[in-house]
């Protein structure tokens, strides 16, 4: 990611991410940013050091994951030469070069306990000494951390101190995964699309019409806004919404349904791709589509299945086709209600009752 | 009391917010009420010399209390703060480095803490 992407959304939970970044991004207090992979946690931590009056100095990105134990220490606090074998020369740390400027602590829930004790100590004392080295050096720099992990949860499994967790949540910035904020995606795909045509500019790719928006809005892009923007980039190769799609993972395959179609087919004893399991097939698709019309899919299994409910479902879906039936009939005999009714065979009563429940008006000549 | 004295009672807990809003304003006091950091800090924002004393819990979504400390302390000095947690020992201890003028534990008394304001708000007006 370039370091001038900009925060993108016109969802509420965006304009009050982009308002709280406004109000604290002067105050350098430490920031915890929190949400799925993908959702934009270092555009965010991006969008704070541009904001701040620190924009000017050095922004730098460690990945806590990414390095075993050792390496990670190193790359933190730098060392001495011959602080280790293969220390041939002096090496700062991140801490150094990012005084004045930002820290980001990315997947800062990976870091061992060990270092998670060092870090404590400099974000409390605002020193650290390099390894192999006896001095203690002065750090400014705003540590900004981000997490797609329950940092609660590993408090409570002793594998993330608590109060390194509440020397960095400060201040915290939940972002919502992209299927939560469904609204952001038009601007999304536009900035994109945008961005990827002009570095493939012999691209033939086209800018979606409604239906295809329809389409990319109502997918539950368990990635984030990350896999759309690799939808884009793919776009510009294949030149087909069509091809597109077909590659992206199905609808109900989320990350918690999977999980329990896992554990019910193992329960059932079958294989996962036993034919009572056709997530992945057309028939699979279409049945998602038509379920996705009355019962929103995109929340957890759970609360998924105390949604269902038959009875619910049977109304919602008659209401749907009722209306429809409805309105056809009434525009067949020119809004004439008495006709319609004895057409539908209702009452008169009924009629206008239904009318007025789905909301079906005379068009205004 | 004879001047009003203007609080900012902070706390994402309807029911304790309720609570203190109703006991300070039957006291006299002059209450306005926030239930997390930004929202507290967004009145403040508007109303920049207008409060005498915060009031505020710790854990919060967005901005926490140890953070809304901070920043009253250092863009709004005269602002007296007091601090209250029921999550242990670390959030208190990070609100009285914040320099908190008091940090006090759930559950509170009421009638401790209101006592701890009037000392707080008379020392600002002598």
């Amino acid at each position: 990611m370039t370091s001038s992407t900009p925060l993108i959304g016109v969802s509420i939970p965006m304009l009050k991410i982009k308002e709280l970044i406004n109000h604290v991004a002067q105050t350098c207090l430490n920031i915890l940013i929190t949400g799925e992979t993908g959702v934009g946690k270092e555009v965010v931590a991006q969008s704070l050091h541009a904001e701040s009056n620190r924009s000017k100095n050095n922004f730098i990105k460690i990945n806590c994951a990414a390095l075993p134990e050792t390496l990670l220490e190193s790359e933190l606090y730098g060392y001495e030469k011959g602080a280790f074998t293969g220390a041939h020369k002096k090496r700062p740390g991140k801490f150094l070069t990012a005084d004045k400027g930002v820290l980001f602590l990315d997947e800062i829930g990976d870091m061992p306990l060990a270092l998670q004790s060092k870090m404590l100590h400099v974000l409390q004392s605002g020193e650290f000494s390099p390894l192999g080295s006896d001095q203690d050096f002065k750090t400014d720099a705003w540590v900004i951390a981000a997490t797609n992990q329950c940092l609660e949860e590993k408090i409570k499994n002793k594998t993330f101190r608590e109060d390194l967790f509440y020397r960095l949540n400060i201040i915290k910035i939940d972002i919502p995964p992209l299927r939560q904020r469904p609204e952001d995606i038009p601007a999304l795909v536009e900035y994109y699309f945008k961005k990827y045509l002009s570095e493939y500019p012999k691209s033939n790719a086209v800018k979606p019409d409604s239906q295809i928006m329809e389409r990319l809005c109502s997918y539950h892009w368990p990635g984030n806004v990350r896999q759309l923007q690799n939808c884009i980039k793919k776009l510009m190769v294949l030149n087909s919404w069509d091809k597109v799609f077909e590659e992206l993972p199905i609808d109900a395959d989320t990350p918690e349904t999977s999980a329990s179609d896992i554990s019910q087919a193992q329960l059932a004893g079958s294989a996962m791709h036993s034919p009572d399991y056709p997530f992945d097939s057309e028939a699979g698709k279409r049945r998602m589509r038509i379920i996705s019309e009355f019962v929103d899919m995109s929340t957890s299994s759970e609360k998924l299945f105390e949604d269902i409910s038959l009875k619910k479902i049977k109304k919602l879906a008659s209401d749907k086709v009722e209306k429809e039936v409805i309105i056809f009939v009434l525009e067949k005999v020119g809004w004439n209600r008495s006709k319609a009714a004895k057409i539908l065979k209702v009452s008169y009563k009924t009629l206008l009752y239904k009318m007025s429940e789905f909301n079906v008006n005379p068009p205004v000549s | 009391m004879a001047n009003a004295a203007r609080l900012l009672i902070v706390d994402d807990n309807e029911d304790i917010l309720s609570t203190f809003y109703e006991f300070f304003n039957s006291l006299g006091y002059e209450v306005k009420t926030a239930v997390d950091g930004f929202a507290a800090l967004k009145i403040l924002r508007n109303k920049p010399d207008y409060f005498h004393c915060l009031i505020t819990d710790l854990v919060m979504p967005n901005i926490s209390g140890v953070g809304l400390i901070s920043i009253v302390k250092k863009e709004y000095p005269d602002i007296k703060t007091i601090a209250m947690t029921g999550y242990g020992g670390h959030p208190g201890a990070l609100a009285s480095e914040a320099r908190a003028d008091i940090v006090i534990f759930k559950p509170v008394d009421l009638f401790k803490i209101e006592h701890k304001v009037a000392e707080l708000v008379g020392r600002t007006e002598d």
